[in-house]
């Protein structure tokens, strides 16, 4: 199969994702959702195994691995959190999608990488992005409540 | 829902919080992938999260929510992401990840096109703004 029909699968899976995100939080709590996410997970786990194994893999990359995924269901129980705050998936999934801007800060600060200029533009178009998807005018939402008090 | 109309809302804190999460995740996955393969470090990926689980459970004493239809999504949630990062592998290897990253990364147009649609979200000018400029530096920052 073309690489492309592989990408546009992984694109449709993950945009629609978003939508499941908001539409389970609307149902049940951020930590539910942790939970039925990760056995969500865990159904792909024995696929994934025939595919291949873990031999070989030192204990450091093995312990790395293990906290990698430790740190991802900490930041999926941070996003569903964020979701059931109220926040819109609309705004919330691209606003998070920003998250190799602090990728690309770590790996200057501790692997010495050095980001290009290319990058330093990506670095700045995401600060600006992230803050404007940020915005909710407040005097109108200040309005709406108003309105809604009124008997 | 609980909303907030204070200047830092609560959601945007958590949001902040994720990048953060996540953002040390990419850096972890970037060390790990240098001995690794992607399907490898997948494994070890949900096998980490059973820990969080577990927690996230004992917090909760046990007592997790049981609305069948908010399950099924949550299901669903996980089953499409582990999916969809195999599509992703399975397409890195026949194409390069400079070209295959990128691309994947303008994921999150179809999750506000769906919003727009099924949830009738409507994001304003500034957002929509917002999110043009964080696609940009999603593919930018994938190369």
């Amino acid at each position: 199969m073309h690489w492309m029909i592989y990408a546009g699968i992984a694109i449709v899976l993950w945009g629609v994702n978003g939508l499941f995100m908001k539409l389970g939080t609307n149902r049940v709590s951020a930590r539910s959702m942790v939970i039925w996410v990760t056995a969500g997970f865990v159904v792909l786990l024995p696929w994934m195994w025939r595919l291949t194994g873990l031999a070989g893999l030192s204990t450091r990359v093995i312990l790395v691995g293990l906290i990698a995924g430790a740190v991802n269901g900490l930041g999926n129980w941070a996003v569903f959190a964020c979701l059931e705050k109220g926040a819109k998936a609309s705004v919330a999934i691209p606003l998070t999608a920003l998250y190799p801007l602090w990728t690309v800060a770590l790996a200057t600060a501790f692997l010495r990488e050095r980001p290009t200029a290319l990058q330093w533009i990506g670095i700045a178009l995401a600060v600006a992005g992230g803050a404007m998807l940020s915005y909710e005018p407040e005097p109108a939402a200040a309005h709406k409540e108003q309105l809604s008090c009124v008997p | 829902m609980q909303t907030d109309n204070r200047r830092f809302p609560d959601w945007l804190w958590y949001a902040l919080l994720c990048i953060f999460w996540w953002g040390l995740w990419g850096f972890l996955s970037k060390i790990g992938s240098v001995a690794a393969s992607p399907l490898q470090m997948q494994i070890l990926f949900t096998l980490g999260m059973l820990p969080v689980a577990v927690g996230m459970l004992l917090h909760m004493r046990g007592k997790l929510d049981r609305d069948r239809v908010g399950i099924s999504y949550g299901l669903l949630s996980g089953i499409a992401t582990g999916l969809g990062t195999l599509g992703y592998f399975a397409a890195l290897r026949k194409q390069d990840a400079s070209v295959v990253t990128p691309l994947t990364g303008v994921f999150p147009i179809l999750t506000v096109a769906l919003a727009f649609v099924v949830l009738r979200e409507r994001l304003n000018k500034v957002q929509m703004g917002g999110m043009l400029l964080a696609l940009a530096s999603i593919v930018i920052l994938s190369t």
